[in-house]
């Protein structure tokens, strides 16, 4: 069981959008389901370095998609435990290095599909990853980022094992990377950047310290990511991309702050992006789609129908029933 | 990798690519798996060798995304920079003595090693600007060439990386990893030669907003040095009010030229949050509420003169409703803005920017509208 991660077929231009915009759930399916069956593209070998993240980006799209079952859970399990290597973490692929990045993969899955008992030993791997400053580097060999810290803690308090490092430090850590305009960076000095401002956010809320986060400061900045398209930029004059759905949006509802862009402009620039013939969804209305737009837009998409029906006590007719995500 | 602006090729043209492209492809693929499963059995066999240094570079080169593989790299580097026994016998023997000035061949080999990939990884930086494995193995090299060359070889090659990485925010110049990495090696920089880069730095982000105002990486960079530029310089009250008025003077200008762009408006409410007195980066000190009120008022002013000529910019009445908030917290009794004013600009506000109307409700609230 694993999926390709890249780029590969694609069908439907943009030019020939269906009259209704509507999410097409079981084209999504089957071609998350499609990504284990391209081993003849050269795509799939290139793109070996991500296969485990590929696959929780698959079977969290297929989640919120109320569609669990579509791959098989011994497959994910075997595949998942022959990336453990031997000296702690998991690697992207069997016989890849282990790492951060990969690990947190490995312990979603594992969360997702109920397959904890095999990690009980390998914790201490992760929490020795943090350094004398609080934050956390990727591997042995030492690269540091508010990537890796956030990587560390959610899997950490997936495994119910936060007492292993010191989140008070991490937290400091946190706090140094802030920046005037309420965002965050990669590390202390660097700019505001949406993808930073999810790690952050999501470390603090996981740390339970979001009395630390200048909610409506943040949140003018996140609101202003959207254009005039619906669709979300990343930081200040740079174009619209479907992963922001989810970086944004969910910092926007960790921080009580979803109301402040135009959900509907939103969802219905997702649901341009998708491909209508053979599912999955692109960066950009037209673009070839991955798994990683695919589960960004369709998570996006289940934020925006959640923090809607607790607005209005139902779901709009036209936002898909998918499940339920919750950022907190 | 995920696909970042690749367009949509049509599933039936994919699906029917010729005989002859699939065979291609084939091929591409037999050979990329015949290159990884030769890297993997020698690292498996610890040939740790330039041989197989070679195949890593040649793999990279096909796929630098294969984060392993630069481990690997590091691995082989490790080994190769050990001495080479009995290939010197007069290394050892004069090894308790005083240390050579001339750098031993173990070490021109160390700088020979660590040069050269350094120049390996310049291509493949142009081609894959955004690929955190490259900087971070340019990151290792030069602290590795901290670690093992002497300190005038090493402020060289760090000295270096600075005309590196203006070439490659000429070419990107949002690309944070590049910016992150100018703020490393300025750092690095500093300490081993004990020397402040902090006025250059600072006429760079001149240089770079000049060149293009939407510019916020220079903006932001712009907002962390000038605090460290006016303790470096020891500004007094005076000084630091000048550079206030500067910087105020600087983006208004260009916010005259184009009130449309973001970036300038965040570069002026970074201006403007200095003011606060729980400021945590201040530019001007032991400012009076006076002072600050007076400097709002002027600000606010500003806004309005743009405002004359400019009636569809959202950033206009977003400013003047945001400041004036600011103004009414210092000096409640205020006459620069009335109540009329903020009604007029909270519809125009709405009227020009529907897609957060939700924020403009709670914006109102807290205005008490």
């Amino acid at each position: 069981m694993s999926l390709a991660s890249g780029p590969g077929r694609g069908g439907s231009f943009i030019e020939h959008l269906p009259p209704e915009l509507r999410l097409v759930i079981d084209k999504h399916v089957t071609y998350v389901q499609s990504l284990d069956t391209r081993k003849d593209e050269l795509e799939y070998w290139l793109t070996e370095h991500l296969r485990l993240s590929g696959l929780y980006w698959g079977l969290t799209a297929l989640h919120l998609l109320r569609r669990p079952d579509a791959l098989p859970r011994d497959g994910i399990l075997e595949y998942v435990i022959s990336c453990l290597s031997d000296s702690g973490g998991f690697g992207a692929a069997p016989n890849h290095d282990p790492h951060i990045l990969y690990t947190v993969s490995g312990v979603q899955i594992l969360a997702m599909i109920d397959g904890f008992e095999e990690l009980d030993r390998r914790v201490q791997d992760i929490a020795n990853l943090q350094t004398d400053s609080g934050t956390f580097t990727g591997d042995e060999w030492g690269e540091t980022d508010t990537r890796f810290l956030y990587g560390a803690l959610n899997a950490l308090s997936l495994l119910g094992r936060m007492d292993l490092v010191d989140v008070d430090k991490a937290v400091k850590h946190i706090q140094l990377c802030a920046n005037f305009d309420g965002g965050y960076g990669t590390s202390p000095g660097a700019e505001s950047h949406a993808g930073q401002i999810f790690t952050c956010v999501s470390a603090l809320a996981i740390a339970g310290r979001l009395d630390l986060v200048d909610r409506d400061k943040l949140g003018e900045w996140l609101s202003e990511r959207q254009l005039p398209n619906g669709g979300l930029n990343g930081r200040p004059e740079k174009q619209e991309d479907v992963c922001y759905s989810w970086w944004v949006l969910s910092s926007l509802a960790t921080i009580g702050r979803l109301h402040w862009i135009d959900r509907d402009k939103l969802r219905d620039f997702i649901l341009q992006c998708q491909d209508f013939e053979l599912g999955g969804i692109a960066d950009r209305p037209g673009d070839m789609v991955d798994v990683f737009h695919t589960v960004f837009g369709i998570a996006g998409l289940s934020l925006l129908a959640y923090s809607r029906s607790h607005e209005s006590n139902a779901l709009t007719h036209d936002m898909p029933t998918l499940a339920e995500v919750d950022p907190q | 990798m995920a696909s970042h602006g690749v367009p949509r090729v049509r599933g039936v043209e994919n699906s029917a690519k010729s005989e002859h492209a699939k065979q291609k492809e084939q091929e591409k693929i037999a050979k990329y798996k015949t290159l990884n499963d030769t890297v993997k059995t020698r690292i498996a066999d610890k040939q740790y060798t330039l041989d197989t240094f070679h195949h890593t570079s040649e793999l990279l080169t096909e796929n630098p995304e294969y984060y392993t593989i630069w481990n690997h790299r590091r691995t082989i580097l490790l080994h190769l920079f050990q001495p080479i026994p009995h290939d010197d016998p007069s290394t050892e023997s004069t090894s308790d003595s005083a240390p050579s000035p001339v750098p031993s061949p173990s070490v021109q080999h160390i700088h020979d090693l660590i040069t050269t990939d350094l120049r390996f990884l310049i291509p493949l930086l142009q081609k894959f600007p955004k690929c955190y494995w490259i900087w971070n193995h340019r990151l290792w090299l030069l602290s590795q060439a901290s670690l093992l060359l002497s300190t005038p070889t090493s402020i060289d090659i760090w000295r270096e990386e600075l005309g590196l990485v203006s070439k490659m925010l000429a070419r990107d110049a949002r690309n944070f990893h590049a910016w992150d990495y100018r703020r490393f090696v300025v750092s690095r920089h500093e300490q081993q030669t004990g020397k402040s880069l902090t006025e250059e730095e600072f006429a760079y982000t001149t240089k770079k907003v000049m060149g293009n105002l939407s510019n916020f990486s220079a903006w932001h960079y712009r907002s962390k040095l000038i605090p460290r530029l006016l303790d470096e310089r020891e500004a007094g009250k005076e000084d630091r009010k000048r550079m206030l008025d500067a910087e105020f003077d600087f983006v208004n200008e260009a916010l005259n030229t184009d009130p449309y762009d973001q970036s300038l408006w965040f570069y002026h409410q970074f201006l403007v949050s200095t003011l606060q007195p729980d400021a945590s980066e201040k530019i001007a000190t032991e400012l009076s509420n006076r002072d600050r009120v007076a400097r709002l008022e002027a600000e606010i002013e500003a806004i309005r003169e743009i405002e004359d000529d400019t009636k569809d910019c959202k950033w206009l009445y977003q400013s003047l409703l945001k400041y004036s908030a600011i103004l009414l917290d210092v000096e409640a009794a205020q006459k620069a803005v009335t109540n009329e004013d903020l009604s007029v600009w909270m519809l125009q506000l709405e009227t020009l920017d529907p897609l957060r109307a939700g924020r403009w409700t709670d914006l109102k609230k807290r205005l008490n509208m």
